[in-house]
């Protein structure tokens, strides 16, 4: 039973006699959830996030059932004297990784964002997206229990947007937490579980549904065994679900979870039988 | 914990930053000991300009690491222990130089005392010599991490305060240090070996009441 991470009446401010950054934060992050924090610029977001990932601790307030976290910090520094490929094996052991493990993950997931070339680059001559794919990496390849991503996006290509917008449900699929600040209101918009905004030092959660932009779909036709329902990990993360015949579904999910509800449907038990996948017309 | 030690070692080396005070170690003990002085006496010049030394290196370790590198690490692991981490390979660090320079001296100096007629048995003074290194080493890496971030952030400030705090650690009297080298110096005179223990003890201590505060406070300040 994986626990839950939560603030209770946490405040933060810097200095003995600072200004108080946050007060009376109370959030809980239960696993499997993705929450969006929003808020503009300078409201205490990262300190939030700081918080969060425990890289610090409250000055007032608790917070408890720290999971295996993981963090993408906001800017990653080019300035330490390893190889992309080294940094990541040495960060892949200190998540608990073994060395093996590690170098494999470390690989990995520099291909999978499109950065295997940069392996044997030294960190100080990476450009600055390849750099945050490293700041990417090293955050995903132990598989987290909370993953905590600062603004993690920005300076990505667009593949590689992709592939960690990918990465994030299956983080949540797998049952991890993923909290995360974007400035992009598009960003994994049909998907969060609950967004909070960051306002006059205090957290509020954001209730009414705002109609999201939304971001780009797939369609999957699937049928699964005679009448059933489609499985529920896939229900969470579709976001209509139309039957058309007894058992005949058309299922459309945000682009970014079509690889987690294909494989929830193809491992199900009995497994479901995929008939077609494809992108979504144009909306407007 | 191997993992972050591993980690924290590979950036100290690889940073090469190591270099100014190994080298400034060497130069300074070049000229401060000669082959065939008494061993006593070079040897306490070999712990006690150690203190510096162990002070620079916590100094180097702590603040090559870039914060949001610091923050991945301390995400993972928790900022304490990966400041731990930091602090103890310094301490490995200005160990593993203080062993060595040990060696080099017990080698190369006469094994007497001052006189120059009293022996003195070179194993038993390299092992007192290696005691008083450990205080040393010891009493430096607490000074360098009470003179470094997270408690004190501005080089401005950090920097005097090491300078004042090794020169403090030296010769004010209650000091480990300065009774561990004073006890090699006088043993030196009296052609007898010293035993270093009360000031070992006594270092232990300070030392691990410095990582406590600096690692407690680490996820207490921001960078």
């Amino acid at each position: 039973m994986r626990s839950e991470l939560r603030l209770d009446g946490v405040g933060r401010r810097y200095g003995i006699r600072g200004p108080w950054v946050l007060r009376g934060v109370d959030l809980a992050v239960p696993p499997g959830t993705l929450v969006r924090i929003e808020g503009t610029n300078g409201t205490g977001k990262s300190t939030l996030l700081r918080l969060l990932a425990g890289i610090d601790a409250p000055t007032e307030g608790r917070v408890t059932g720290r999971p295996r976290t993981a963090c993408v910090p906001e800017r990653f520094p080019p300035a330490l004297p390893f190889t992309a490929a080294a940094y990541l094996t040495h960060l892949g052991t200190v998540h608990g990784l073994s060395r093996r493990a590690a170098t494999r993950a470390a690989g990995q997931w520099l291909e999978r964002l499109g950065a295997a070339g940069y392996a044997g680059t030294p960190l100080a001559r990476l450009s600055k997206g390849n750099g945050q794919k490293v700041a990417v990496a090293q955050a995903l390849l132990a598989e987290p229990e909370l993953l905590v991503l600062d603004e993690a996006w920005t300076g990505l290509d667009t593949e590689a947007r992709e592939e960690l917008d990918r990465a994030v449900a299956e983080r949540t699929a797998a049952g991890g937490a993923v909290v995360f600040v974007d400035h992009d209101p598009r960003r994994l918009a049909a998907a969060p579980d609950a967004t909070y905004a960051v306002r006059d030092g205090g957290l509020h959660r954001r209730t009414a549904r705002v109609p999201a932009p939304e971001g780009p779909r797939v369609v999957v036709r699937a049928h699964g065994p005679h009448g059933g329902a489609p499985p529920a990990e896939a229900l969470r993360v579709t976001a209509s679900a139309e039957e058309h015949r007894p058992g005949h579904y058309t299922l459309t999910v945000p682009a970014s979870h079509s690889d987690v509800l294909l494989r929830t449907l193809l491992t199900a038990e009995p497994p479901w039988h995929v008939a077609s996948v494809h992108a979504q017309e144009d909306l407007r | 914990m191997t993992a972050l030690f591993r980690y924290q070692a590979a950036l100290l080396l690889r940073s090469q930053r190591w270099l100014p005070p190994v080298v400034l170690y060497a130069a300074v003990l070049a000229v401060g000991v000669q082959g065939g002085q008494p061993v006593l006496d070079s040897l306490g010049w070999a712990a006690a300009v150690l203190l510096p030394v162990a002070a620079w290196l916590v100094r180097i370790c702590v603040s090559g690491e870039p914060p949001a590198a610091r923050g991945c690490v301390a995400a993972a692991r928790g900022p304490a222990r990966a400041h731990l981490a930091c602090v103890l390979v310094a301490l490995a660090a200005a160990l593993v130089l203080g062993a060595a320079a040990t060696v080099v001296v017990t080698l190369i100096s006469a094994p007497a005392a001052s006189d120059h007629t009293t022996r003195v048995p070179p194993l038993a003074a390299g092992a007192s010599g290696l005691l008083a290194v450990l205080v040393c080493a010891l009493l430096g890496a607490a000074v360098g991490a009470l003179t470094s971030w997270p408690l004190l952030r501005s080089p401005g400030r950090a920097v005097p305060a090491l300078l004042l705090a090794t020169l403090l650690a030296l010769v004010a009297t209650g000091s480990p240090a300065r009774a561990a080298v004073s006890g090699l110096v006088t043993g030196s005179r009296a052609g007898t070996v010293p035993l270093p223990l009360l000031p070992l003890g006594a270092a232990v201590l300070i030392a691990g009441a410095a990582f406590a505060a600096a690692c407690r406070l680490s996820s207490r300040r921001s960078a």
